[in-house]
C-alpha cells in the first residue's frame, strides 16, 4: 500500500507547536510520511504547501483561539487550487462548542486536548482509505417489473436503449435486462417466483424504482468497514450477482429509506 | 576559621540580617504558632555545624541562598500573588486588572496578543484572526494609556510577558508614566525581554539572534540609568518546560541562556554589579511535588555560583535568584476540568515551598480557553488559601534538612550542572539554541512523555484513569469576533490623527540608529513611542535593518 502523507499545519501566530511535533513524530512512528510546516503559516502557504507535497491529509494545529478563523480559510485556499478532496482536519486548543461551526466549514475532524496519537493515527488510516475506496461511480439503477417484455418497447423504442444483456441470477430468483445509458445501466428486475424478494416488493408497492447500485474496489473490506460503523447490512458477505459481479445489500434504514446494492465487477479493476 | 566557628559566624550574620530586615519588614505576625499552641520559629537548622550545611544549604539570605534569598522569607511578606491576565481590547483588559486589584491582587501581569507580541498591528493580514485571543492588542501608545487607566503606575508593579518587541513596550509603559507624572525611576516591574527562549520553545521571535541580543543589552543599559528599579529581563524556563522538557532540562537550559545574557551585557562593556540585581528568572511549578521543590532550591544554588565564581560578581546582590512562578499550563486537562483546581494548589504550594518571589496560579479552564472572570478568581483565592490558612509560609524553607529534598536538589543541580557543561562545550546558549540542541533535547522528552501516557504508564486523572462521561463547564470566555474590526479601525484611527511628519522622523531617525550597532535604540523608540508610532511600524523598521528569523 502506497505510504500515507500528512501535512502538519501550524496556522497563524501561535507558537506552541509541542503538540503539532509530537503528532508529526507519532504519525512517522505509524509509517507515513510527515511534513511538518514550521511556526506562523498562512493558510495560502499550507495549503499551497499541501498541494505541492501531494499530501493524503492536513492537519492543523491552533492553541491561540484563532481556529474559527483560520480554519476554514486553510479549506477555502485549498478548493481554490483545486484541492479540495484533500481532507483537512485539526486539534489544539479548541472548545467544544466551536467543533460544529468548524466541521460545517468544511474541516473533516476535530482531536480536542488528550486524543491520544493512536486514534489520530488510525483515524487518519481509516479517512484516506475510504477517499481512496469511496464508490466510485452508479454501477447500475435497479428497476422492478412485472415482465421485462412488456417493460422493454419504452426504453428500447422510445428512449432508444439499447439492451446489453439479459441473464437470470440464481441467488436472487431473478432475470434481469441490462440496458447501457452513459456511463451506467438500467437494470430491469422480474420475479422468476414468488420467493424471490423482487416478487414481494411488487407486491407491495408496485413497479418502480427498486435499488441504486455503487461500484466499489474492495467488497469484503467495505462490508466490515461498513459494519464496524454499525451500519446493518442485508448481505453480511458478498454473493454473486449479475453480470460476473459480487453484490451485496445495505439495509435502506441508513441511506434514507433507499436500497443501496455494493458491487464489484471482476476483472475489470482500474476501469 | 574551623567549621564550627565559621557555622556559628553564618548564624550570627544571618541573625543580624533578620534584625535588621524586621525593621524594615516587621513579620506578619506577633506570634507565630499551630493549632496546637507550638511555636513556630523564623527557621529550623541544625544544631550542630555539620560538614556539607554551608556549603550546599547556607541560611536564608546568604550564599548559595538554597533556603531562599531573603534572611526572613514570608515570614515578613508573602510572595507577590501576580495573576496574568489580558485578552480582547485595553478597555476591557483595564477593567479585569482593576477588578483584580480590588480583589487583592499584588501586582499586575499583562498578556499580549500575537500580533503584540511578534511586532505587527492589529489590520496587517498577518495578524487575521488573533486580534485580542490569547491576550490584549496594544497597536500604539493610545492603547497603552487605555491598558492603564486609572491605574497609578508609581503604586503597582507591573509584569509584561513581551519579549521580541520589549522594548517599544517598556517605552510605551514609560511614556504612560509621564503622563501620569511618575518618573521613570519609581516605574517597577518586569518585562520577560527573554528571546533565546522563544527561539527554543515559544516561538514568539522577529528578528535573528544577533540583533535581538543587541536589543536586550540596550534595555539593560538604559534601565541602569533610567528605570534602576525595573527588572529588565525575566530569564523564562516556563516555557520550555511547557514545551516538553523535565525539571532538570528547564533549570539547565534556563540558566545556560541566563549565561548567555551575562556574556552580552559583559561584551557590551556594562558591569556586573550594576545589571545583574536586575536579572528575575520565571519557573514553571509542575506536577511532581517533591521535585519541584527541590528544583527550585538547586537552581539558586547553581546561579549564585555561577554569578560568584564563573562572573566574579562582588556584590551579594547579583548572586541571587529572584524567580516568578507559573503552575504548569500543561499539566492541565480539558476533561474534568474542576481537577485542575487541585492541580493548581499543589504546584502552587511547590512553588511557595520552594522559595518563589510572586506566582501566578492558572484557573482550572484554560486546557478549554482563556479563563472566566470566576475562575480566575478560584486561581487568585487558591495562594491565598495557601498563604493565609495552610501555615506554608509560617517558617523558612520547611522542606529543608529533609533527607529526600536534600537528596533530590543535589542531584538536579548535578545534571543540571551537566547540561550546562555540555552547552558550554557546543559554545554557549545562542550556539546551541542555533544548533537546534535545546529543542531536539525537549522534542525528545516531550515525546516520551506523550507515550508513558498514551501507555497507562503516566497515570493523569481523567485522561487515562478515571474517565468519565464528559460534562463540559458551562461558561467559556468568548473574545468579542467584532473586536478585530474594532481593534483595525482604532489603529488607523490613530494615524490619522497624529503629526504624521513627526512619526515619520522618529521613524527615520530609528532605522538610522539601527544601522549602527554602537547606539543604543531605547531613546529612539522611545521618541517613536511618544509619537504615537505604532508597534509593527517600529518593528518594520527594525525589520529592514535586522532581517527575520525564520525558525526551523
Amino acid at each position: 500500500m502506497k505510504q500515507i502523507r500528512v501535512l502538519i499545519g501550524k496556522v497563524g501566530l501561535d507558537g506552541h507547536d509541542r503538540g503539532a511535533l509530537i503528532i508529526a513524530r507519532a504519525l512517522r512512528d505509524h509509517g507515513m510520511e510527515v511534513i511538518y510546516t514550521g511556526l506562523r503559516q498562512s493558510p495560502e502557504q499550507i495549503a499551497q504547501a499541501a498541494v505541492q507535497e501531494d499530501v493524503d491529509v492536513v492537519g492543523l494545529s491552533s492553541l491561540s483561539g484563532s481556529h474559527r478563523s483560520l480554519f476554514p480559510k486553510v479549506v477555502e485556499a485549498l478548493r481554490s487550487r483545486n484541492a479540495a478532496d484533500i481532507p483537512v482536519i485539526g486539534g489544539g486548543v479548541i472548545p467544544v462548542e466551536d467543533i460544529p461551526y468548524l466541521e460545517k466549514k468544511g474541516i473533516k475532524k476535530i482531536f480536542t486536548s488528550g486524543a491520544t496519537t493512536d486514534a489520530l493515527a488510525s483515524y487518519i488510516k481509516r479517512l484516506v482509505s475510504s477517499e481512496s475506496i469511496s464508490p466510485k461511480k452508479i454501477a447500475h439503477i435497479g428497476i422492478a417489473v412485472r415482465a421485462i417484455n412488456e417493460s422493454l418497447p419504452f426504453y428500447q423504442d422510445v428512449l432508444g436503449l439499447t439492451v446489453e444483456k439479459v441473464e437470470k441470477v440464481d441467488s436472487e430468483q431473478i432475470k434481469v435486462a441490462f440496458l447501457k445509458i452513459g456511463e451506467t445501466r438500467l437494470e430491469l428486475l422480474e420475479p422468476l417466483n414468488e420467493k424471490s424478494s423482487i416478487h414481494r416488493f411488487l407486491d407491495k408497492k408496485g413497479e418502480g424504482v427498486h435499488h441504486l447500485a455503487f461500484e466499489v474496489d474492495d467488497l469484503e473490506e467495505r462490508l466490515s468497514e461498513y459494519r464496524r460503523q454499525g451500519i446493518r447490512l442485508l448481505n453480511e458477505t458478498p454473493v454473486a450477482g449479475a453480470d460476473n459481479s459480487q453484490i451485496a445489500f445495505l439495509h435502506p434504514a441508513n441511506a434514507s429509506r433507499v436500497l443501496i446494492e455494493l458491487c464489484q465487477h471482476q476483472g475489470k479493476e482500474g476501469e | 576559621m574551623g567549621k564550627e566557628q565559621e557555622f556559628s559566624a553564618n548564624k550570627q550574620e544571618w541573625e543580624n540580617a533578620v534584625k535588621k530586615t524586621v525593621q524594615r519588614y516587621p513579620e506578619r505576625q506577633k506570634v507565630f504558632e499551630t493549632s496546637s499552641g507550638i511555636p513556630i520559629d523564623l527557621l529550623y537548622a541544625p544544631k550542630h555545624p555539620q560538614e556539607e550545611y554551608q556549603e550546599t544549604q547556607g541560611f536564608p539570605g546568604q550564599y548559595p541562598y538554597t533556603r531562599g534569598i531573603q534572611p526572613t522569607m514570608y515570614r515578613s511578606k508573602y510572595w507577590t500573588m501576580r495573576q496574568y491576565a489580558g485578552f480582547g481590547s485595553a478597555r476591557e483588559t483595564n477593567q479585569r486588572f482593576r477588578y483584580l486589584l480590588e480583589q487583592g491582587q499584588t501586582g499586575l501581569s499583562v498578556a499580549f496578543d500575537l500580533p503584540t507580541q511578534i511586532g505587527y498591528d492589529s489590520d496587517d493580514s498577518m495578524a487575521d484572526g488573533e486580534v485580542g485571543k490569547v491576550g490584549v492588542a496594544i497597536d500604539s501608545l493610545h492603547d497603552m494609556e487605555t491598558l492603564f487607566d486609572s491605574i497609578p503606575l508609581e503604586k503597582v508593579s507591573t509584569s509584561m510577558t513581551i519579549n521580541a518587541p520589549a522594548s517599544i513596550l517598556l517605552c510605551m509603559y514609560i511614556a504612560v508614566g509621564e503622563k501620569q507624572g511618575v518618573e521613570p525611576a519609581r516605574l517597577t516591574g518586569t518585562i520577560q525581554n527573554d528571546i533565546l527562549k522563544e527561539y527554543i520553545a515559544r516561538g514568539t521571535y522577529i528578528f535573528p539572534p544577533k540583533p535581538s541580543m543587541r536589543l536586550i543589552t540596550d534595555i539593560f543599559a538604559y534601565c541602569q540609568e533610567e528605570l534602576p528599579r525595573f527588572n529588565t529581563i525575566s530569564i523564562s524556563g516556563y516555557h520550555i518546560r511547557e514545551a516538553g522538557s523535565t525539571a532538570v532540562q528547564e533549570i539547565a537550559f534556563t540558566l545556560a541562556n541566563g549565561i548567555a545574557y551575562v556574556d552580552a551585557a559583559l561584551a557590551s562593556g556594562l558591569d556586573i554589579d550594576q545589571f545583574a540585581p536586575r536579572l528575575a528568572f520565571f519557573f514553571n511549578a509542575h506536577n511532581q511535588f517533591f521535585e519541584e521543590v527541590a528544583k527550585f532550591r538547586a537552581a539558586r544554588r547553581i546561579w549564585s555560583k555561577i554569578m560568584k565564581d564563573r562572573f566574579h560578581a562582588k556584590e551579594p546582590k547579583s548572586w541571587k535568584l529572584r524567580f516568578h512562578t507559573q503552575t504548569g499550563g500543561s499539566t492541565l486537562t480539558a476533561q474534568q476540568a474542576n481537577n485542575n483546581i487541585v492541580r493548581v494548589a499543589l504546584q502552587a504550594l511547590s512553588a511557595v515551598l520552594g522559595g518563589t518571589q510572586s506566582l501566578h496560579t492558572n484557573s482550572r479552564d484554560e486546557a478549554l480557553s482563556l479563563p472566566t472572570e470566576e475562575s480566575a478568581r478560584i486561581a487568585l483565592r487558591t495562594q491565598q488559601i495557601i498563604a493565609n490558612e495552610s501555615g506554608a509560609a509560617d517558617t523558612i524553607d520547611p522542606l529543608g534538612g529533609s533527607y529526600y529534598v536534600e537528596s533530590l536538589t543535589d542531584e538536579i543541580a548535578s545534571r543540571a550542572w551537566k547540561y550546562i557543561e555540555k552547552i558550554d562545550g557546543l559554545g554557549g546558549a545562542v550556539q546551541a539554541v542555533e544548533a537546534g540542541y535545546m529543542q531536539r533535547e525537549i522534542r525528545q522528552a516531550a515525546y516520551e512523555t506523550q507515550m508513558k501516557i498514551e501507555s497507562g504508564e503516566e497515570i493523569v486523572i481523567g485522561l487515562n484513569k478515571f474517565v468519565e462521561e464528559e460534562q463540559q463547564l458551562p461558561d467559556l470566555l468568548k473574545v468579542d469576533e467584532e473586536l478585530e474590526a474594532n481593534q483595525r479601525k482604532a489603529v488607523q484611527q490613530v494615524r490619522i490623527e497624529r503629526d504624521a511628519t513627526e512619526a515619520d522622523r522618529c521613524l527615520n531617525k530609528l532605522e538610522a540608529a539601527a544601522a549602527d550597532p554602537g547606539i543604543n535604540l531605547m531613546p529612539y523608540i522611545l521618541q517613536a513611542v511618544k509619537a504615537y508610532c505604532t508597534i509593527g511600524e517600529i518593528c518594520n523598521t527594525l525589520r529592514k535593518e535586522f532581517g527575520e528569523y525564520n525558525g526551523i
